[in-house]
């Protein structure tokens, strides 16, 4: 069990003033969960996630993965950010088995390991190649199979598709949720897309900004549809599915006048 | 007239009748990428070619500009019977053992040393006083001072070569160091890496174009540092050779070792280069 509780992070701003980009956020994510964080850019979202990550310490409140509060980063959190980050000078195969070097799995078991996940992203023809051969699309798979190759306990998910064209993004996430549904892993996702939120995610956090906090919640059941049924178009079009969109478009929208009135 | 008309107006006509469609690229910024190697090589024959023109209508007196015919001859001249009290072996080895020492010294102490400075506030904050006190100041500046403290020897001319390449490479690897994104340092500590190992997998390798490129310009400041060391203060070396031809007003001779200085820094380059090809051949694609 990931437990946050009463997570807030105070910056200090350029200014000196001081900037509440998080306020007492409390949020659980079970095993198998897919948890989205869907906000406007300076909500929080991705604040929190760097708490979870370890790369941001708090000011107050606590995040604990299986009862262990977290100091800093590790190899039972994985984390796939918007730009990639692969080693230029590495083949993808070694991209991918990076953390299992880090952890000093011997060569051949770590690329026996790799070519297994490059698999389960459907890259396995593209093992020699190295990063800048590839496409967006296909690098941020690299990252995913990079980040699950550890065996994290969670994974987290930073915009991973903010950068690429709308079709590519449509095929990485009906992959990502094959990949969740075959792995089981749990994943806390950040977007700021209304429709892949509402699609990925078994449960919805939207979040608002000054201060950084949960503004709604929402348990979701699509992605459970779509993994039966495998039906995308019939998910979009559902009337509750757009019901949805819209409601969550009025909240983000409120915010966002109150925003410039303020 | 009437092809025209029936070009612009009917979607279906294709200009399949044009011989060969012209391969287009985007208009870039400056020179773009595109291959010099053709104008510079046409270049070096004009070059050459005025050279031989003026001296061939003796434009000039011989003492000033030597024919080629007769510079070759030198050359030839030299390499059979040395110059200056040593054969041209013993001169251009010399020269090559300073540059050679006084490089490994630099590449040896710099790239630590750099990394460190781009890693640590302590080491930085020590470091940066004296290194940007005396990278500035011409070589030749402090060249007096070398031969007081180290004398008239080998010391004194390796230790201001070792001054003069230490600081690019040094600074090139703090810059390299600084090159690393936040981001990817961070992937690498979330797939578990050890400071160490996000030094060694990370950093290093991020921050080894930067230093190649140091090592390049250390090498150019190298030589002319060489040289005008060896023109002062020296019996052996191309820099000593120059200087006295020049004496004897042996321009021909002149004209020789600015040829041999020229190949041995242009070679010392092209290794530079090919290491760069081996080492880094991601760079640019990042």
């Amino acid at each position: 069990m990931l437990r946050i509780r009463n997570a807030t992070v105070t910056f200090e701003g350029h200014d000196g003033r001081q900037v509440h980009a998080l306020d007492r956020v409390d949020l659980d994510i079970e095993e198998g969960a897919f948890v989205v964080a869907l906000g406007a850019s300076g909500c929080g979202k991705s604040t929190l996630l760097n708490t979870i990550a370890g790369f941001l310490p708090l000011s107050d409140g606590s995040i604990t993965l299986n009862g262990r509060e977290i100091d800093g980063p590790g190899a039972d959190r994985g984390v796939v950010f918007q730009k990639d980050t692969l080693l230029p000078w590495a083949s993808i195969i070694d991209n991918v088995a990076l953390g299992l070097r880090f952890a000093g799995i011997p060569k051949r078991a770590r690329r026996e390991r790799a070519r297994e996940l490059l698999g389960l992203v459907g890259l396995a023809d593209f093992a020699e190649s190295h990063p800048h051969e590839l496409s967006g699309g296909m690098r941020q798979r690299v990252g995913i199979a990079r980040a699950l190759a550890t065996e994290p306990d969670i994974l987290l998910m930073d915009e991973p598709f903010g950068a690429l064209d709308s079709l590519t993004r449509e095929q990485m996430q009906e992959l990502l949720v094959s990949v969740w549904h075959r792995t089981g892993k749990r994943i806390f996702f950040i977007t700021h897309s209304i429709e892949e939120a509402l699609f990925l995610g078994t449960r919805l956090i939207v979040m608002s900004p000054r201060p950084g906090r949960v503004v709604a919640r929402y348990e979701l059941d699509f992605v459970k549809r779509y993994v039966e049924t495998g039906d995308v178009r019939g998910i979009h079009l559902d009337p509750a599915f757009a019901a949805l969109r819209e409601e969550i478009r009025q909240i983000l929208h409120s915010d966002h006048h109150q925003g410039i009135a303020a | 007239m009437t092809t025209l008309e029936l070009d612009r107006h009917d979607p279906d006509v294709r200009p399949a009748r044009r011989a060969r469609a012209a391969v287009v690229r985007m208009r870039g910024l400056g020179m773009s990428g595109r291959p010099t190697l053709a104008i510079s090589v046409v270049t070096a024959g004009a070059i050459l070619a005025a050279w031989w023109a003026a001296t061939a209508l003796q434009l000039t007196p011989s003492l000033f500009l030597p024919r080629p015919s007769e510079v070759i001859h030198q050359f030839v001249l030299v390499y059979k019977n040395g110059y200056a009290g040593a054969s041209l072996g013993a001169h251009i080895g010399a020269s090559l053992l300073r540059i050679g020492t006084a490089s490994l010294l630099a590449i040896a102490t710099a790239i630590p040393i750099g990394l460190a400075m781009g890693l640590n506030r302590w080491v930085k904050g020590i470091l940066d006083t004296p290194i940007e006190f005396y990278w500035p100041l011409p070589p030749l500046a402090y060249l007096p001072l070398m031969i007081i403290w180290l004398g008239i020897g080998e010391a004194s001319k390796i230790a201001l070569l070792f001054l003069a390449m230490f600081a690019p490479i040094c600074l090139s690897a703090q810059a390299g160091v600084r090159s690393v994104s936040l981001e990817r340092a961070n992937a690498a500590r979330a797939l578990g890496a050890s400071r160490w190992q996000l030094f060694l997998h990370i950093v290093l390798p991020s921050a080894l174009p930067e230093i190649l490129t140091g090592i390049r310009i250390a090498f150019g400041v190298g030589w002319s540092t060489l040289v005008a060391a060896e023109l002062i203060a020296s019996t052996r070396g191309i820099g000593y050779l120059i200087m006295s031809a020049a004496q004897f007003l042996a321009t021909d001779v002149v004209f020789v070792g600015i040829a041999i200085i020229s190949l041995c820094a242009f070679g010392f380059g092209l290794a530079v280069r090919l290491a760069e090809r081996w080492l880094v051949p991601w760079k640019g694609r990042d």
